[in-house]
């Protein structure tokens, strides 16, 4: 029996419930599983990472964010325009942010906010697993969020990239956590896409029109249309 | 002839009149995309020979070995059993890269993905340990996909031949797994042409190629109880 | 000449290494050679020279880890000062790179090692492992910067020490790269359908003709390289104080009770023990001593390359008895030392008296020990062990 944690997609959940979960809501993402989230530019990558982050920090789940297209700035607004309210978690040493978008380190006072450079990709990790560290020495589970991979990768060699991740998912894992990690389509070389597809446990594609779930740890394929609402991705029609 | 576990495989792989069941004492690369089953066959295959008392020398490489036991436990398949009974030896390449102190035991130790020297040293002493309880056992490497992101791919290729040889040699019936695309052409070739058995799996179709020049292939499923074979052509 | 604190390895290279020499270490596939690179190391630490270790194998903390389990605190030699790493394995895990030097990209390397060995003149440096660095570099490159290597450290005094994994390379360039040393020394494997031992032996070496002795070896944590004695024979008539000496020269010795291999069907109690000494490890076998089972002396004392015979000095009349028993364990044909026990006792003979008793070639030591007083016994094992390795 795979154990799944709620996604806080709408419609995800049901989508991946089981067909015989007596209508239970078994559904999810599968816990302490690494979730690739891919697709083309633009079509609610980002907005599938808030949605499962947010529901965790209201579940008491503690996020670790490693942001690097958006500061932690555009970041807040962006869940302020979709009605959620970043600033009680960040004060509360439950939202743990390692920065590689934001130029200088404007902390705006959070009390754990790293900034780190998609050009140094040892440091991002050492942060990313010292905060791992951190939460998992108070709370047996957390999520864990790399929005976006490419940008990392087009800042590096892409096979230490490779190598950083692999790191990254067994600290991840080790220290009890789920994480969903995003990547434009084609932004790499072919091999380095596979060995990340290898990598993850669950492979999900946005294609702007529909969810398409390639893989996912207890389920075969499944896919369902979606939008992108004021509130969050929205998936309709599982069944 | 070896139980490969798998249901369907081993009747489909007899039906020929070619092979009895899967090949006894021979190397085979399990290849494919991401995600079809080929750590599931590694489980499976491992899993079934620990149940009929098989000893199993175990090469993890993509995951720990907390990692692996989960997995396997996802199917239902308990590893606690053969472990206290000295069964199972689990070479755990990966782990030590997540920072975490663990202790060897008598049958799992740890080594390093980017170290071949040094898991060629653990392999010769896993080696010598698993021939000592059957000169029948199974060995397990999955996968090559991450040696290939650590090391250069020469590197691989001459670790993987003396790894093959060495319990070829010892008496091991070897599966290996590999990501299809992880490595460039010629070494892909390379890697097949090494090997005396080659399985493709592509996410519906398993297909078998062995030296002897038997060729098939067959429907397959990833079920919650691992892979299961349906309807097969051999050609 | 510099020892490099390997047993046996010092006298087979004649004393040590000149310094300023290079020398490589070839394993096959499958030897634990790391070690002779640190234990080297370690011993010229100790003996006050500087060093360095280039690795890009694993990281700094975990080669200091292993010499901890060795038992060695590189750390300390590290903060004082005395040596340093070239981080050459880091970077390239996404780790953070530590260390003195730290390599981030390949074509680096040549300067870096050339700093490192300018570091350490009249010192060691140890390159580990050889074999990983030859990937990153085409095979002209890299004999081309051994070359330089070795030859700016003979001119520093500088030691380097290679380790090489000997995987299945174009042997010319294997060649080329054992022409360009100074030392060469092969650890193989001993294999029958799996590794059974693995073992030493200097193939090369420019500043003598080596020994062509291959020593059987073991790694011990803590301990490092140690010579491995695979079976040594403890004989002798009954209560001349076999099972106390087995005791006493082994560190965990048990009394097995075996099936006797042969006509009789019967259990007999045999000591069995593992002995550490000095730069020796080695399997302890004591027989019993009763005539009802000398029927399978000579299955016990198969492929036993020494023997200790025990005799009660106080008893001359069980003399004849220890003569027998070393016919029937074929002791004749391997080294053998003969251990006159109970020399406390006021009524023992001499070793001298012994001889003459018992008409043994002076060829062969008799050395007087005390069990109970626990006099001797060291006396007893260097002996052995020096005709076993002379």
């Amino acid at each position: 029996m795979i154990v799944r944690i709620a996604s806080g997609i709408t419609g995800f959940d049901s989508l991946t419930a089981a067909g015989d979960d007596l209508g239970l809501g078994l559904g999810g993402i599968p816990e302490n599983t690494v979730t690739l989230i891919y697709g083309p530019q633009e079509v609610g990558k980002s907005s599938f990472c808030y949605g499962f982050a947010y529901y965790g920090l209201t579940q008491d789940e503690p996020c670790l964010y490693l942001t690097t297209d958006m500061g932690i700035k555009e970041i807040s607004e962006n869940f302020k325009d979709m009605e959620l309210v970043l600033d009680e978690y960040l004060e509360n040493n439950m939202l743990y942010v390692v920065d590689a978008a934001s130029s200088d380190g404007e902390s705006n006072g959070y009390d754990w906010y790293q900034s780190a450079s998609v050009r140094n990709p040892t440091d991002i990790l050492v942060k990313v697993t010292s905060g791992a560290r951190s939460i998992s020495q108070k709370t047996p589970r957390l999520r864990g969020v790399i929005d976006s991979l490419t940008t990392v990768l087009e800042s590096n060699n892409e096979m230490l990239i490779v190598r950083v991740l692999k790191t990254y998912i067994l600290r991840l894992k080790e220290a009890g956590g789920t994480a969903v990690i995003t990547y434009t389509e084609g932004s790499a070389d072919p091999r380095t896409e596979i060995l990340i597809k290898s990598m993850v446990d669950n492979i999900i594609k946005l294609d702007g029109e529909k969810i398409i779930i390639e893989a996912m740890k207890g389920m075969g394929r499944k896919e369902a249309p979606y939008q992108i609402t004021g509130s969050g991705i929205v998936i309709n029609g599982s069944r | 002839m070896s139980e490969s576990g798998i249901p369907g495989l081993d009747e489909f792989l007899s039906s020929s009149g070619y092979i009895e069941g899967f090949p006894d004492n021979t190397t085979t690369l399990i290849y494919g995309p991401p995600k079809v089953g080929k750590s599931i066959f590694c489980y499976q295959f491992a899993y079934h020979g620990l149940s009929i008392k098989e000893p199993c020398l175990y090469v993890t490489a993509d995951d720990g070995m907390k990692q692996l036991q989960q997995n396997m436990i996802d199917f239902g398949w308990f590893l606690q059993s053969s472990i206290g009974e000295e069964l199972l030896y689990v070479i755990d390449s990966i782990s030590s890269l997540s920072g975490v102190p663990i202790e060897n035991t008598n049958t799992y130790t740890l080594s390093k993905i980017n170290d071949p020297t040094d898991l060629m040293v653990k392999v010769g002493l896993g080696t010598r340990f698993v021939f000592k309880k059957s000169n029948e056992f199974r060995a397990v490497f999955d996968s090559l996909t991450t040696p290939f992101a650590f090391n250069p791919e020469p590197m691989v290729i001459r670790f993987l031949k003396t790894y093959l040889r060495r319990l070829k040699e010892a008496g091991a019936t070897v599966i290996v797994t590999y990501t299809e695309g992880v490595a460039d052409e010629s070494t892909e070739k390379t890697l097949k042409s090494i090997v005396d058995n080659v399985i493709m799996l592509d996410g519906n179709y398993m297909t078998f190629k062995s030296s002897l020049g038997f060729i098939g292939t067959a429907e397959y499923k990833i079920t919650d109880q691992g892979l299961v074979l349906g309807k097969g052509e051999v050609l | 000449m510099k020892k490099t604190h390997i047993p046996k390895l010092d006298d087979f290279l004649g004393g040590g290494i000149p310094s300023g020499s290079s020398v490589l270490f070839y394993a096959d596939p499958g030897v634990e050679c790391e070690a002779f690179g640190y234990q080297t190391l370690q011993g010229r630490l100790e003996d006050g020279d500087y060093g360095f270790i280039f690795t890009n194998v694993t990281e700094p903390s975990s080669i200091i880890y292993e010499f901890e389990k060795f038992g060695w605190d590189l750390a300390k030699s590290v903060d004082e000062g005395k040596a340093f790493f070239v981080d050459g394995s880091s970077y390239f895990i996404g780790a953070p790179v530590t260390g003195k030097y730290g390599i981030e990209d390949y074509s680096e390397i040549e300067e870096v090692v050339l700093k490192a060995i300018a570091d350490v003149p009249d010192g060691l440096g140890v390159i580990n492992n050889l074999s990983t660095l030859m990937d990153y570099m085409n095979d002209e490159e890299t004999v081309r910067i051994i070359n330089k290597w070795n030859q700016f450290a003979k001119e520093q005094d500088t030691i380097l020490l290679y380790i090489f994994t000997e995987w299945d390379y174009d042997e010319e360039l294997i060649q080329k790269i054992k022409d360009s040393m100074d030392c060469l020394i092969n650890l193989n494997t001993i294999e029958e359908r799996v590794i059974i031992g693995q073992g030493f032996m200097v193939t090369g070496a420019s500043w003598i003709t080596p020994s062509d002795n291959m020593v059987l070896f073991n790694i011990l944590r803590p301990g490092g390289v140690k010579i491995f004695i695979p079976k040594i024979l403890v004989t002798g008539p009954f209560n001349a104080g076999k099972s106390s000496f087995v005791k006493n020269i082994t560190t965990d010795s048990v009394s097995v009770d075996r099936m006797a291999m042969g006509q009789v069907p019967t259990t007999i109690a045999m000591d069995i023990g593992h002995m550490e000494y000095k730069g020796f490890t080695a399997d302890v076998f004591g027989t019993p001593g009763q005539e009802r089972f000398d029927l399978i002396l000579d299955v016990l004392s198969k492929e036993a390359v020494g023997a200790f015979i025990l005799v009660d000095s106080t008893a001359p009349k069980t003399f004849p008895r220890a003569k027998e028993m070393m016919k029937k364990c074929k002791a004749e044909a391997i080294p053998r030392v003969i251990v006159a026990n109970k020399q406390d006792l006021p009524d023992s003979l001499s070793p001298e008296e012994i001889r003459k008793v018992m008409n043994i070639d002076p060829s062969i030591p008799i050395i007087p020990v005390s069990l109970t007083r626990n006099e001797g016994i060291e006396e007893a094992l260097d002996a052995l062990l020096e005709i076993l390795y002379r």
